[in-house]
């Protein structure tokens, strides 16, 4: 304590306490002179050797400032110093500052939006004391999955009641896509809840009610609570809301509350309405999960006692898995409990999406390197100048871990003020992106909706553009720190004089450097070749199906082919003027959904099968989609009428992908496969017919496909030579006509294939930019490097050059050497670059991992970059007269 | 930090110990202690100012010694050091310390 005091004390009076022990120090002296005196020596020689004895005042007085602060004004001072320089050094400055600022810029924003969607609590009060509840299970009675990880009803009300370390557990399914009555129904996004669920997040309705326990009990009448978007856009506010009637899928729901602006609806997206459990047979018609047992289709949310720690919440919950098991052995429930975050990523497929997120950042995380390699490289280049410097504070005294400090200080400076104007960029430009980004990058088909997602800056990013900040500084400042303070104070002095070309061990370094550099750059540069040649590809590329002058008709609800989705409608369609073909498909080509299915051959065993996608369509879709039937035969107008009863027979039509992969090049027709039913059976699938192969599910994949004949239902496919905005209009007042409760949607199929073009480009477009960004980074680099290593020979050359050599030798000796890293890093960049490219063209369509132009066009690119930096580095030695190079050193 | 003239012979804490040592028979300015030390270490130990200074400050700082200027025997200002019974404290203590390493290292020494 008297320590601290004393400490205070000291800084109240420092240049006191400064002057006084000069002038002790001082006194000493003096007292030592005059004793020299007495013992003979003249006044001079006394004086003399008194300042000699009394050894490095300077170092003295400083080990005197750090006894009693520490290090800190030391550090003030280097911090004064090394602005100092770095003004001094305004180019260096500059370009370090920049290429760190995009480094940091564009790692920080990635951040930012991973922050946003994985990281962030729920928004809502107490938010660290949700948990998200789980399951997985095996074994046990039959069960209808919904989802991932969900839960069934009666499981929920086993742990809401049992839990003694929740103060509340509340469920909510699935986004559950609703068509809203209206002068224009509209389709939205609804979730069907418990009835404690504002309790449990305490977020309580902005006016209105919340759920009771009475909406939830069977029977109750229907009610729901808006979601606050919905209220203010399609409901303008209206605060006579309360106790009206909205329809909900052609149901009467009584509002009895409106949410408060941002309450989670279970998902990242904006959601219309809050109904309780009760409500879901009329949400959910056919099959009711709400007296059900059988199906999982809640997600489980709870809210942890004061008292309660997630481990106490994890044991308990599993003593109660446990209990159930019990109850339908041979069941086995593992259970995950984690803080809720706004997207719940299911276990199942955490791994995958970790995995992409993973390559994402390592892409973005690669720029940094290189901007680090680059900004090393001039730290380093820039210390061979200072190690004069740098000797001269050896000379001093000074120790190596301060001159150490001092660099590192230097360093720091860099980063902060690259990290501080990277962070700003980020926030201000990636919050603009994602909001024009994400809209952008859902299908056409999907109806408008809204991200609840907030993408604000918080501590967690903030922490994190610091870390980045703190950890490059380390990382490009410490190796040339390091090595620049290598205390060799002969040497540097010596060689500086001589002003050969710096040590080798230098050299050595630098080209390392250069060769990471260069290896870095080259994996982003050929995996941004691959991803311009995939782009390509993209806008090249035939889907295989006629999809110009084709316009599709969706609905929101199928309320079934009593209403709107019928023959009738497809009858009127194909009346109209310019229509040439009409037919209905489930599936919309290169539409937001498809259906897959196991398929095998008699005889094979379960394990055995093939994934195959299916399609259900009228006999009029192939040559509306002119896709033709090769072999076989087209459906019967009779089989497609079957097609919703029970009928013993069912004929198929398979792609060619799909025929060779059963039967290679024997002839398909006449053959049978076997799909799985979904209660354990089989059905057997005779083939009447092959088709060409078509891109339907994805643009660039050709899948093994399988067409069964179908009823009117799902998708109305039109082909018209009218202009679309006609035939669509035409469509319209037709639907409207024969019912205008329901939602849908005319929409022209090139708009498919677009935003397949659309979503790898941008893709494209992400990853080109980084690379070339990689490649600005790397150029400047390699060129810096490159021309430092050769300035430094100057003198070699001009040597050279007096002694007859011809200026083309001289450059060849010089540059051969300069490029030497650089064709290291080269060959081991191609190495890691033809693994990534491996994944890439999993991913990307058209591109072969070994893919001979990319690779190539890479290589040439950094080779020329390294060439031109050797050769305008050289010509000013070797284009001049040599004497007066040897004469100026 | 830095190079210190400290004799690198002495154990580390050492040189406070005899500067407490010193200063026990009573206020010493800093050519006065190195006198002392020089003296009575029968001219083994010759200390260098820049490493005396940062000593005597360690002490100042830890309150075991008070300073204050006076005038030298040579009618010069110099600056007197001062035990405070803190500093005589800690005196005995490191010197029952060291007496107890220096036994410990002449055990080691004198095994077989």
């Amino acid at each position: 304590m008297g320590k601290w005091l004393r400490r205070l004390a000291y800084l109240l009076r420092k240049s006191r306490h400064d002057r006084e022990l000069r002038e002790e120090i001082e006194a000493h002296r003096s007292l030592r002179a005059a004793h020299l005196e007495r013992e003979g020596l003249t006044p001079q020689e006394a004086n003399h050797a008194s300042r000699r004895a009394i050894g490095n005042v300077l170092l003295a007085r400083e080990d005197v400032r750090e006894i009693w602060v520490g290090s800190w004004p030391t550090f003030w001072q280097d911090v004064r110093y090394g602005l100092r320089t770095l003004r001094k050094h305004t180019l260096f400055t500059v370009v370090a500052v920049v290429t760190l600022a995009l480094g940091i810029g564009i790692n920080t924003g990635i951040f930012t939006v991973l922050n946003g969607v994985l990281f962030r609590d729920l928004p809502a009060p107490g938010a660290h004391e949700l948990v998200s509840i789980s399951q997985t299970v095996d074994g046990g009675p039959p069960i209808a999955m919904s989802g991932f990880d969900t839960f069934t009803i009666s499981e929920y009300y086993i742990y809401r009641d049992r839990a003694q370390t929740l103060s509340g557990v509340l469920v909510h399914s699935d986004p559950r896509e609703t068509t809203l009555g209206g002068d224009v129904p509209q389709e939205v996004f609804g979730a069907i809840v418990s009835c404690n669920y504002f309790t449990v997040l305490q977020k309580p309705p902005v006016f209105g009610r919340a759920l009771i326990e009475q909406d939830c009990e069977p029977g109750a009448p229907p009610v729901v609570v808006l979601g606050h978007g919905v209220w203010t856009t399609t409901f303008a506010s209206d605060a006579t809301i309360l106790g009206r009637s909205i329809e909900l899928d052609r149901h009467q729901f009584t509002v009895v509350g409106v949410a408060a602006e941002g309450t989670y609806g279970g998902s990242p997206m904006r959601t219309a309405y809050f109904a309780p459990l009760s409500t879901e047979p009329l949400l959910w018609p056919g099959e009711s999960r709400f007296r059900d047992a059988r199906t999982r289709w809640l997600n489980m949310i709870g809210r942890r006692n004061d008292e309660a720690g997630l481990e106490e919440v994890r044991a308990e919950l599993g003593v109660i898995a446990t209990q159930i098991d019990r109850e339908q052995s041979p069941r086995k429930t593992r259970l995950t409990i984690e803080r809720a975050r706004p997207m719940t990523v299911p276990a199942a497929v955490r791994g995958p999406a970790t995995g992409a997120a993973a390559v994402v950042m390592a892409a973005f995380g690669l720029v940094l390197l290189i901007a680090c390699a680059n900004v090393a490289n001039l730290l380093l280049a820039r210390g061979t100048a200072r190690s004069q410097e740098i000797g001269i504070r050896f000379a001093l005294g000074a120790s190596r871990a301060r001159v150490v400090r001092q660099l590192l200080t230097e360093s720091l400076l860099i980063s902060i003020a690259g990290g501080l104007l990277g962070t700003v960029l980020a926030l201000w430009s990636f919050q603009t992106l994602v909001a024009l980004a994400l809209p952008a990058a859902l299908p056409p088909e999907i109806p408008a909706f809204t991200w609840d997602l907030d993408f604000s800056p918080d501590v967690r990013v903030l922490s994190f553009a610091l870390m980045l900040t703190m950890g490059t500084s380390l990382l490009f400042g410490l190796l040339p720190a390091l090595h620049v303070s290598k205390p060799d104070l002969n040497g540097v002095i010596k060689q500086e004089a001589a002003g050969s070309g710096g040590s080798r061990r230098g050299g050595r370094l630098r080209g390392t450097l250069v060769g990471v550099q260069v290896a870095l750059s080259m994996v982003l540069m050929i995996s941004t070749g691959l991803l311009l040649r995939g782009l390509y590809a993209t806008y090249t590329i035939d889907p295989g199906f006629a999809y110009r002058d084709v316009a599709f008709l969706s609905f929101g609800t199928d309320f079934g082919p009593e209403t709107v989705v019928n023959q009738r409608l497809m009858d009127q369609v194909a009346a109209l003027p310019g229509v040439e073909a009409v037919a209905f498909a489930a599936q919309t080509p290169l539409g937001e959904s498809m259906m897959g299915g196991a398929i095998r051959l008699p005889g094979e065993s379960k394990p055995q099968a093939r994934f195959a996608e299916f399609d259900q369509v009228t006999p009029g879709y192939f040559r509306l989609l002119d896709i033709a039937i090769l072999r076989g035969r087209n459906f019967t107008d009779a089989e497609s009428a079957n097609a919703r009863r029970e009928s013993s027979t069912h004929p198929v039509i398979v792609s060619e992908t799909a025929a060779r992969s059963f039967w290679g090049d024997g002839d398909a027709v006449g053959r049978t496969l076997l799909r799985d039913d979904m209660t354990g059976g089989d059905i057997a699938l005779e083939v009447v017919g092959v088709a060409a192969d078509a891109q339907l599910t994805s643009l660039g994949t050709i899948v093994p496909y399988i067409y069964q004949p179908g009823s009117p239902g799902g998708v109305l496919l039109v082909k018209s030579r009218a202009d679309f905005a006609a035939t669509a209009s035409g469509i319209r007042s037709l639907v409207r006509a024969s019912d205008p409760s329901v939602a849908f949607r005319v929409l022209p199929l090139e708009g498919n294939v677009a935003w397949w073009r659309g979503v790898s480009s941008m893709v494209t477009t992400l990853g080109a930019g980084l690379g070339v960004l990689a490649l600005v980074l790397a150029s400047v680099g390699i060129y810096g490097v490159v021309s430092f290593a050769v300035s430094r020979r100057f003198r070699e050359i001009a040597i050279r050059m007096a002694l007859g050599a011809t200026a083309r030798d001289a450059l060849r000796t010089i540059l051969g050497q300069a490029l030497r890293p650089v064709v290291i890093g080269a060959v081991i960049g191609i190495a890691a670059a033809s693994a990534v490219s491996r994944v890439l063209s999993s991913v990307l369509f058209g591109v072969s991992p070994a893919d001979p132009i990319g690779l190539g066009g890479a290589a040439l690119l950094v080779f020329a970059v390294a060439l031109a930096a050797g050769v305008m580095a050289a010509r000013p030695v070797t284009g001049a007269d040599p004497t007066a190079t040897l004469r100026y050193e | 930090m830095g190079l210190t003239n400290t004799p690198s012979d002495l154990l580390p804490g050492t040189l406070e110990l005899l500067i407490l040592k010193s200063l026990g028979s009573g206020p010493k300015h800093g050519y006065a202690i190195v006198e002392h030390l020089r003296v009575a270490s029968k001219d083994m130990l010759h200390i260098g100012e820049s490493a005396l200074y940062p000593a005597l400050q360690r002490l100042l700082l830890n309150g075991w010694a008070k300073a204050e200027w006076g005038v030298s025997e040579a009618n010069r200002r110099a600056r007197y050091y001062r035990l405070t019974p803190a500093g005589r404290k800690q005196l005995a203590g490191e010197r029952e310390e060291f007496e107890r390493m220096v036994q410990a290292i002449q055990y080691v020494l004198e095994a077989t």
